[in-house]
């Protein structure tokens, strides 16, 4: 779909860091929240620990988001954060999106 | 669903920008569940079991359901306020998951109340109340903060505890619709902030 326009972003034009579902929604939840833990974000994205891990991973090496590892109650607690490279790559996905449906709406009118 | 439909899926942008708003409007009502509603709504109940110790009725309507009313009224009015406060949508999606998943629990809590209280039966309305409460939360707390979840448990628990053990029943509501609102509510303060 996405090379059907012309001007359009092509699919390689895309971050596919941020475009994978799992990825996306954990940059945005954190877009909406400063903090958030390990448990809140698997809570909110209904995935399991072992996904959410692994995504997690590769946005933090991406330097997208940062990790922070300390102890609550005694008990390891791990917060995310989404840095300002992060926010900016979500700023940009989202422009890119905005960009496709004007032109499919602007494609639709000349028909 | 197939490989090629989850990809048209993801490739829709009116899909991807809807869900990018899901997931940010989810994260913010998360932990929008106010405390101090929480707070105060446990000390609501505190009056209402002392009130039920002092006339000697465990189950008495008159002062319980005024009270269920009240306690609604704040935690509504709290939870508005804080949503006001952090400006996040009150009516969310969310929101409106979590009152249709706790709806019919309270519904059932009511017509049993009734269907009880008709057959002579009081002395079970305390188990029954905190158990369907319990159920409630539970299910609404999949979509909250982890809290919510281990209070409904706790009621529950407690519910059990007042079914099989009658003569607990007022003990159980002071703990459970007082002290478990009251130290749930001083938590979620304290982690999330009011």
């Amino acid at each position: 779909m996405f090379g059907d326009m012309a001007g359009s972003p092509a699919p390689e034009d895309l971050d596919r860091l941020v475009h994978e579902r799992m990825r996306l929604g954990i940059v945005s939840a954190l877009a909406a929240q400063d903090r958030l833990s390990f448990a809140d974000l698997k809570a909110i994205l209904q995935t399991t620990d072992g996904n959410l891990s692994v995504h997690a991973r590769k946005l933090e090496n991406a330097g997208y988001i940062r990790v922070q590892k300390g102890f609550e109650d005694r008990k390891p607690k791990t917060e995310y954060s989404l840095t300002a490279k992060g926010r900016k790559a979500l700023e940009t996905y989202l422009d890119q999106m905005e960009s496709l449906l004007t032109e499919a709406r602007e494609a639709l009118e000349k028909k | 669903m197939t490989i090629e439909a989850q990809r048209d899926q993801q490739d829709d942008p009116k899909e991807t920008l809807a869900y990018i708003r899901r997931t940010m409007e989810s994260a913010s009502t998360f932990t929008a569940i106010s405390g101090w509603g929480l707070v105060a709504s446990g000390l609501v109940g505190m009056v209402a079991a002392w009130l039920a110790w002092s006339g000697g009725v465990a189950a008495d309507l008159r002062i319980w359901i005024p009270a269920a009313t009240v306690s609604v009224v704040i935690a509504t009015i709290a939870n508005v306020l804080k949503a006001r406060g952090i400006r996040v949508p009150i009516w969310s999606g969310v929101m409106q998951r979590i009152v249709w998943v706790m709806t019919p629990t309270l519904v059932a809590g009511a017509l049993l109340t009734f269907a009880i209280n008709n057959q002579g039966a009081s002395q079970l309305l305390p188990g029954t109340w905190l158990a369907l409460y319990g159920a409630g939360l539970t299910a609404g707390g999949t979509l909250s903060i982890r809290a919510i979840r281990w209070m409904g448990i706790a009621f529950l628990v407690l519910g059990a505890a007042a079914l099989f053990l009658p003569n607990l029943g007022l003990a159980m509501l002071a703990t459970g619709f007082g002290g478990l609102h009251i130290a749930v509510g001083l938590d979620i303060v304290w982690r999330h902030g009011g």
